[in-house]
């Protein structure tokens, strides 16, 4: 038998025994071995905080303990899953994260689709630029700056609303420690802060529809809002699915940036969800076997929601991640 | 196509409800900024601040003298660059090395990458981690493991497929090693990309504030979205309580307006300049994605 062609794949060449497969692999790496050592240090970057990590949700199997570590730490098999299901806090905080993320779906994700909408029908370029610019900006701030704006806007004592109210004749309100307005206030605040940048895409779709369907529109004698439904909404459905997909397989990892900013001990109860949870109580409160236990529900669960999701996509329309 | 008017009422009320929206994005941004500058007894009587009132800078001078802002920002500073350095070299070579399609093992790394997009640690595995690998405390905690993205790393690994391969065949040819066209031919060709993502590292390294709060403990470590938080949020609750130790609840008011915009400021100086590089990102990350 000649010398192997190692441009196709190792594994594939060698039928005749494990030593064979053990000389090619090695012949690989030397032959390619710049490329195996640029590769190096990404693998171990990955072995180590990817995949170690992956190892690490057996605690959740385990009662943790700093002194003994993870190899050490007693069993305690679904301990802390039967626990969970049974603490009332727990399905405060999934439902609290499962509610915030039905708000999101219904009037953040369809926000920057409107925008793009909006901004297209616009002649004037220097006016569309103005805008663009202008709602593009929020995005770059970080989530404590822009969520300290809002804070200060909505202060009791100084904050602009207040102020209003005042010259208005009514009682200020401390709006962030009021359970009722967290959730509007959260979504409210993603809106203004992320419109602009996630039309971006929309806009990108928009632009890629053929011209000439518009045409054939008009001269069908097809008015602005028959056009829309027509013409423009059909050729963006493959984006929209595509970030709704997305969208809904990261619901459970809701914004803790965002949430950590905005809320405090008076709105815990509808405003702690499980990112937040899991750092309060997993990291500062060390209930380390715990939170593991609702992160891997939370992976898992996320997992499955985005499967069902690309499912769905595929079976209604002809677009999906995979 | 030319609208025969160029004005008509649809059109009117599409560029009223665009004025309004960008109008409350931009108003919190500037109201925050001239109550930041104003001098701050004529902003207490409850009085509507449409235009800055006086014009004072102590705020300013507070926060800028202050240890545990200069502390924050030189960290900030320094996981921003160090971020950048550390996040690009491994991106890099890494997708280098996976846009070889004659790499044996190629499809099982990419695999083994792709699961990280859809099933991970979590927080507190990740975080012990992170303890085991003695990083809790220490700058690199901010560095280190958010390193890797493998969305950026399926991207470049798009730019250096799209380079054409004759370059480097010539190359080869010529007795260059993989090292040599990695540095010598690639890197300068795909420059404008790497930029791009460049930026997008840093702004994220900037911003963020998450892997700082779970991972750094000590005060003189912290960044400036942790300060700024601290600042705004206890600060806040203080002046409400009025329990205020040094400053009166005034002055308390532009330090924190101050404070969010001295935080903003790098970002607002460099985003008219990058502002068209973000977008391209955006744009390629959609198309190739």
């Amino acid at each position: 038998m000649g010398e192997p062609d190692v441009r196709a794949y190792a594994y594939n060449e060698s039928k005749t025994g494990w030593e064979e497969i053990g000389v090619v692999w090695i012949r690989n790496v030397v032959k390619y071995r710049y490329l195996y050592l640029l590769l190096l240090p990404g693998l171990v970057w990955y072995f180590i905080y990817k995949y170690l990590p992956m190892y690490g949700l057996i605690i959740a199997f385990k009662d943790y303990s700093f002194s003994k570590g993870i190899w050490h730490s007693p069993w305690a098999g679904f301990k802390h899953f039967e626990f969970l299901f049974s603490y009332p806090d727990f399905y405060r905080i999934v439902k609290n994260t499962l509610i915030i993320n039905v708000y999101e779906l219904v009037f953040s994700f369809p926000a920057p689709i409107i925008l793009a909408l909006l901004l297209n029908e616009l002649k004037n370029m220097v006016f569309k630029r103005s805008i663009q610019t202008i709602v593009y900006f929020p995005h770059f701030l970080s989530w404590v700056v822009f969520g300290g704006i809002v804070i200060q806007l909505l202060s009791p004592n100084d904050g602009l609303i207040n102020q209003l109210r005042e010259l208005l004749g009514l009682e200020p309100v401390h709006y962030m420690v009021k359970s009722e307005y967290f959730r509007p206030i959260v979504i409210a605040s993603l809106i203004l802060k992320e419109t602009g940048w996630g039309a971006i895409i929309y806009l990108a779709a928009l632009a890629a529809i053929d011209p000439e369907q518009y045409e054939a529109a008009t001269i069908d004698g097809a008015n602005r809002w028959q056009k829309l439904r027509y013409v423009t909404l059909p050729g963006i459905r493959n984006t929209i699915v595509l970030l709704l997909i997305l969208k809904i397989g990261n619901m459970l990892d809701y914004g803790f940036e965002q949430i950590y900013v905005l809320y405090n001990p008076s709105v815990y109860d509808v405003g702690d969800v499980l990112s937040t949870y899991i750092y309060r109580v997993g990291l500062q409160g060390a209930k380390f076997s715990l939170t593991a236990a609702i992160g891997l529900f939370q992976s898992a669960i996320g997992f499955l929601l985005i499967w069902s999701a690309n499912r769905i996509a595929k079976r209604y329309s002809d677009v999906s991640l995979w | 196509m030319n609208r025969n008017r160029s004005f008509s009422a649809g059109n009117a009320a599409i560029g009223t409800i665009l004025v309004i929206f960008a109008f409350l994005t931009f108003m919190p941004f500037y109201y925050v900024i001239l109550t930041s500058i104003s001098e701050p007894h004529l902003i207490k009587e409850g009085e509507l601040l449409l235009w800055p009132k006086g014009f004072d800078l102590t705020a300013y001078r507070i926060i800028l003298n202050n240890d545990r802002f200069l502390d924050a920002f030189a960290n900030t500073v320094l996981r921003t660059v160090l971020g950048l350095t550390v996040n690009l070299s491994l991106q890099l070579s890494f997708a280098y090395a996976l846009s070889k399609p004659y790499l044996p093992g190629r499809k099982f790394f990419m695999i083994c990458i792709i699961i990280t997009m859809l099933f991970n640690g979590g927080i507190v595995p990740t975080y012990l981690i992170v303890k085991g690998t003695g990083l809790i405390d220490t700058i690199w905690a901010l560095v280190i493991p958010s390193a890797i993205s493998t969305w950026n790393v399926i991207l470049l690994r798009s730019f250096f497929e799209n380079i054409p391969v004759d370059l480097e065949e010539s190359a080869k040819i010529d007795g260059a090693n993989d090292l040599t066209i990695f540095i010598r031919i690639y890197l300068p060709l795909s420059l404008a990309s790497v930029a791009t993502i460049g930026l997008f590292v840093a702004v994220h390294h900037w911003n963020t504030y998450m892997d700082a709060v779970i991972y750094i403990n000590s005060a003189n470590l912290q960044v400036l979205q942790t300060f700024l938080r601290d600042m705004v949020v206890q600060l806040e609750m203080a002046s409400i309580l009025g329990d205020m130790g040094i400053l009166n609840e005034t002055t308390s008011l532009s330090v924190r307006t101050a404070s969010i915009f001295l935080v903003a400021l790098p970002i607002i100086v460099v985003y008219p300049f990058i502002q068209r590089y973000f977008i391209k990102g955006v744009m390629l990350g959609a198309v190739k994605g």
